[in-house]
C-alpha cells in the first residue's frame, strides 16, 4: 500500500454528513419496509413513521454531494454525459452506480411519503395515486428495502475501493458497517419521531427494539474487526480527534452506551419498557454517534 | 499503438529541464501556497513546499504534472563509498488498467486512441474521487479550475506527431517517447548492459503492475526507494468482494428484521407483558 496516493480532501461536513444523513434516511425506510414485509399490521405505525423521515432527509443530501464538487453547476453530469446527453452509468464506479440508486431512493421514498399522507387521509386526491397503489404493498417494500440497503451501504464501498492506506487496508467492511448504523439510527430517529407524535405506546416497539439490539451487536462487532483489519495503518483510529470520535462516539455512544442502557434500564425501573426520558437521550446518543462514525472514518482515510 | 514513455534513472542528472517544459508547454500556473501558522517562525509558512532538499515541489500536483525526485542516500557517517545520490522524473503513468478512469462517474477520464489517459476537462465536475483511487498519487484537484488535472501525455503533441515536451527537453536521454513495444525493447537492452556492469539491484518497473503502465522505469534501486509502490491493487479489483460482503452485512440485517418483526414473537412479547 502506498502512504503516498493523494487525498481527495472531502470536507465532513458535506461529504460524512452526507454519509450520515442518507444512511439515517435509508435506515428509517429500509427498517419501514422490512417492518411492512415481516411485521404486518401490528407495525404499521413503525413503518409509517420510517416513510415519514426518509423522503424529508433524503432531500437534505443533495446540497451537500453538490457543495462538495469543484464545479458544483455541472452536478448533472453525474446522471447524464456531457458531451452526448445521454444517461450515463459506470458500473466500475460506485459513485456512478450509487448517484442512480440515490435517485432511485428517492422516487421510492417520495411514493411512500405520499401514500403515507393518502392513508392517513391528510391528502385526498393525488394524481396516479391509484396507478401506485394497485401495486402489491410487499413488492414495493422489497424493491423499497433494497433501494434502502444500497443508498445505506454504498457510501462504505466508496471509501474501501480506493487506493488510499487506512479505507484500502478496511475493505471490505466499511459498507457493511455503514448498513449496520444506518439501521441503529435509522431506529433511532424513528423511535424520536414517534416519540414526538405521541405514538410511543403503538404496538410494535417491542419488535423495533429488538432489531435495533441485533443491529447494534452486529456495528459493534464490524466497528472493532474494521480496527483489527486496518492493522497497521490503524493509526488515525488509535490517536488524535478520529480515535476520539470513533472510540468515544461511534463505539460509546454509538452503540454500548445504548446496549447496556437497553439492558439495565428497564430492570431498574421495574418496568417492562425504558422509560420515555432515558428512551430519548439514548436515541439522540446514537445519532450522533452515527455522525461521529462518518465524520472519524472519513477523516482517518484522509490524515497524511 | 499506444505510445508511452521509457524513464531511464539511471541517466537522470536531475535537472529538471522537464519540470520546466511541462510547465511552459502546458502553461501551467505556480503551485499555490498552503500557508500555516508556525510556532517557531512566528509566521505563516507554506507548508507546502519543502525547503530542506533540492526536490523542491515535493509532489506531482495540479500544477506540477512532471516531478523530479532527489533520493539522497548517505550514511550516517556520511562515507564516501557509500553516498548515492538518486533521481528520478516522475508523472501520470498512463496505467492500462488506470484507476482515475475506473473510478470516474461522469466519462471526463478518457483513453485516447494512443493509449494515453486524458482528463476532459469541460466534463469534471470536481467530485475527487479519482484522488484516492490513483494507486500512484498522481491526479490532483486544481483549486483554480475546481477540476481535476494531471499529466496528458502532451495529448496535443503527440496526436500531431510530435513528441512529449519533457521528453523533447530532456538532455540526456533520460526521458524517451516512443512506442510502448518499442521502447520495451529498448529498456530490456539497457537493463542488461547494466546488470553486466555490475548493477545487480537495477530493474524495469511498469511491465506488469496496473495492467502494465505506458510511462515505466528503470531504477538503481528498489522501487519502494523511488517512492513507488511494489505492489499495486487497482482498487476496483476489490470493488466485486467488497460489495458482496457488503450484501452479506444487508442480508444479516435482513434476517435480524424478520425474527424481530415476525408476528409470533410479538405476540409470545405481550403475553408476557400480561403476565
Ligand atoms: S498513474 Fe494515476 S492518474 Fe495516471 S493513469 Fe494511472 S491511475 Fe490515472
Amino acid at each position: 500500500m502506498n502512504p503516498e496516493v493523494h487525498v481527495p480532501g472531502w470536507e465532513w461536513y458535506y461529504v460524512a454528513m452526507y454519509f450520515f444523513i442518507g444512511g439515517v434516511s435509508a435506515g428509517a425506510y429500509f427498517i419501514g419496509s422490512l417492518a411492512e414485509l415481516f411485521g404486518g399490521e401490528r407495525h404499521r405505525e413503525i413503518s409509517r413513521t420510517g416513510f415519514y423521515i426518509a423522503f424529508p432527509l433524503i432531500l437534505l443530501t443533495p446540497p451537500l454531494l453538490i457543495a462538495d464538487l469543484g464545479r458544483p453547476e455541472r452536478f448533472w453530469h453525474l446522471l447524464f454525459h456531457a458531451k452526448s446527453g445521454f444517461p450515463y452509468l459506470n458500473f466500475q464506479s460506485p459513485l456512478s452506480v450509487g448517484s442512480w440508486a440515490l435517485l432511485l431512493f428517492g422516487a421510492m421514498a417520495f411514493l411512500s411519503f405520499i401514500d403515507n399522507l393518502v392513508a392517513e387521509g391528510r391528502l385526498q386526491s393525488v394524481p396516479f395515486a391509484r396507478a401506485y397503489s394497485r401495486m402489491p404493498r410487499k413488492w414495493y417494500a422489497v424493491v423499497g428495502s433494497l433501494a434502502g440497503f444500497f443508498v445505506a451501504g454504498y457510501t462504505g464501498v466508496i471509501l474501501n475501493v480506493t487506493a488510499r492506506p487506512f479505507w484500502a487496508a478496511t475493505d471490505p467492511l466499511i459498507g457493511a458497517l455503514f448498513i449496520a448504523s444506518g439501521a441503529s439510527t435509522g431506529a433511532a430517529a424513528i423511535y424520536l419521531v414517534m416519540a414526538w407524535r405521541k405514538k410511543i405506546a403503538a404496538a410494535g416497539l417491542p419488535g423495533l427494539d429488538r432489531f435495533d439490539r441485533l443491529a447494534k451487536v452486529l456495528e459493534l462487532v464490524l466497528a472493532v474487526a474494521v480496527v483489527l483489519l486496518a492493522g497497521r495503518w490503524a493509526a488515525p483510529l488509535l490517536r488524535g480527534s478520529s480515535a476520539v470520535m470513533f472510540w468515544g462516539g461511534a463505539v460509546l455512544l454509538g452503540t454500548l452506551v445504548p446496549l447496556a442502557a437497553g439492558w439495565y434500564l428497564p430492570r431498574a425501573a421495574e418496568g417492562a419498557a425504558l422509560p420515555e426520558r432515558w428512551a430519548t437521550v439514548l436515541a439522540v446518543l446514537v445519532l450522533v454517534g452515527g455522525a461521529l462514525l462518518r465524520i472519524s472514518l472519513v477523516h482517518a482515510g484522509q490524515v497524511q | 499503438m499506444p505510445k508511452g514513455m521509457f524513464v531511464d534513472t539511471s541517466i537522470c542528472t536531475g535537472c529538471k529541464a522537464c519540470q520546466v517544459a511541462c510547465k511552459e508547454w502546458n502553461g501551467l500556473p505556480h503551485e499555490p501556497g498552503h500557508f500555516r501558522f508556525d510556532p517557531v517562525e512566528k509566521r505563516p509558512v507554506a507548508v507546502n513546499f519543502t525547503g530542506d532538499s533540492y526536490d523542491n515541489t515535493g509532489d506531482l500536483s495540479a500544477a506540477d504534472w512532471r516531478h523530479v525526485r532527489f533520493i539522497e542516500q548517505f550514511s550516517e557517517d556520511r562515507a564516501r563509498s557509500r553516498a548515492r545520490w538518486l533521481f528520478s522524473s516522475d508523472s501520470c503513468k498512463h496505467c492500462n488498467d488506470a484507476g482515475c478512469l475506473n473510478a470516474c462517474p461522469t466519462g471526463a477520464i478518457v483513453r485516447t486512441d494512443l493509449g494515453n489517459v486524458t482528463v476532459q476537462q469541460d466534463v469534471c465536475i470536481g467530485c475527487k474521487y479519482c484522488i484516492p483511487s490513483c494507486p500512484y498519487g498522481v491526479i490532483s484537484l486544481s483549486e483554480a479550475s475546481g477540476t481535476v488535472r494531471k499529466c496528458t501525455l502532451c495529448n496535443d503533441r503527440i496526436h500531431n506527431g510530435l513528441g512529449t515536451a519533457c521528453a523533447k527537453a530532456c538532455p540526456t536521454g533520460s526521458i524517451s517517447f516512443g512506442e510502448v513495444a518499442g521502447l520495451k525493447a529498448a529498456a530490456d537492452r539497457r537493463l542488461a548492459q547494466l546488470k553486466g556492469l555490475g548493477h545487480a539491484d537495477a530493474n524495469l518497473y511498469g511491465y506488469k503492475e496496473a495492467g502494465g503502465l505506458n510511462v515505466f522505469y528503470l531504477f538503481l534501486d528498489r522501487p519502494q526507494v523511488y517512492g513507488q509502490p511494489e505492489t499495486v491493487v487497482v482498487p476496483q479489483k476489490r470493488l466485486p468482494v467488497s460489495s458482496a460482503v457488503t450484501v452479506v452485512g444487508a442480508l444479516a440485517l435482513g434476517a435480524a428484521a424478520m425474527v424481530s418483526f415476525r408476528e409470533r414473537g410479538s405476540r409470545e412479547e405481550d403475553e408476557e407483558v400480561k403476565k
